[in-house]
């Protein structure tokens, strides 16, 4: 396995297991009040976001190699 | 009817606590205009010259910035859980989230390190593009950097019983700060490698 396929291989995994905990932890705390936990909702969302975008470029399907 | 005495300290601390919230996220609305200034500015150039990257630069590495960017979410992740367990009173997990925080923070931080040092062929002198990423990538850098300061200052002022379980705000900014530094590469990761 060479470094490329090990860096992909680890960002995928990377990617689901932190697209899963934001999502995990958004649905636990939808029901919280308060201003902050209105910004930490949608911080949380943005995050999920984030991953799932990461695991599109480490699999090939966004963004183009060098 | 037994009487609930509430210290002064702390009446005025729940009284504070919203204003002092509120004036914490307008100093994060002031970093998110700095930032887009910047973002905006990016995205004009891209839109009117050549293409991105310009003729005779080659493209940045999606494969690597993926890794690096899952590291930083994940980091997001762990602040979270670490302000979670400090709200249910479990000191030592907390102090572990925020510890793994603090070293996905600099495992990033190493991560743009070695992406500049390595970066491809012709972006010594790749113009405004290399500018724009230069400066987005290094002023965002450097919150991460300032990022993981602040944690480190709240792991030692928690060692040292500045916070309790009702009075944490200093926490929350942190934890507010954090979530912000990792939004904006959600931004800065989509415009760059993806777009």
């Amino acid at each position: 396995m060479n470094v490329v396929m090990l860096e992909r291989v680890v960002s995928v995994i990377g990617a689901i297991i932190v697209a899963g905990t934001a999502s995990v932890a958004l649905r636990n705390d939808w029901r919280t009040p308060g201003l902050e936990n209105q910004v930490f909702k949608g911080m949380l969302a943005l995050l999920a976001l984030g991953a799932v975008l990461a695991f599109f470029a480490a699999i090939g399907v966004l963004g183009r190699a060098p | 009817m037994a009487a609930t005495t509430v210290e002064p300290v702390d009446q005025l601390y729940n009284e504070t606590r919203d204003l002092r919230l509120s004036g914490f996220l307008l100093f994060m609305v002031s970093d998110l205009v700095l930032f887009s200034s910047f973002i905006f500015a990016y995205l004009y150039l891209r839109s009117s010259g050549q293409g991105w990257p310009p003729p005779g630069v080659s493209r940045l590495d999606t494969t690597f910035a993926a890794l690096n960017s899952v590291v930083l979410f994940g980091s997001g992740a762990t602040m979270h859980f670490a302000l979670e367990n400090w709200k249910h009173g479990k000191f030592m997990k907390y102090a572990g989230w925020l510890i793994a925080t603090i070293v996905l923070g600099i495992w990033f931080l190493c991560g743009q390190g070695w992406e500049y040092a390595h970066i491809h062929a012709g972006w010594s002198n790749s113009g405004i593009f290399g500018a724009s990423f230069f400066t987005l990538t290094g002023m965002h850098g450097f919150h991460v950097f300032c990022g993981v300061i602040f944690l480190t200052i709240l792991l030692l002022q928690s060692v040292n019983g500045k916070y309790t379980q009702q009075k944490f705000f200093g926490l929350t900014a942190g934890t507010i700060y954090w979530h912000f530094v990792d939004v904006i590469w959600v931004v800065l990761f989509s415009i760059f490698y993806l777009l």
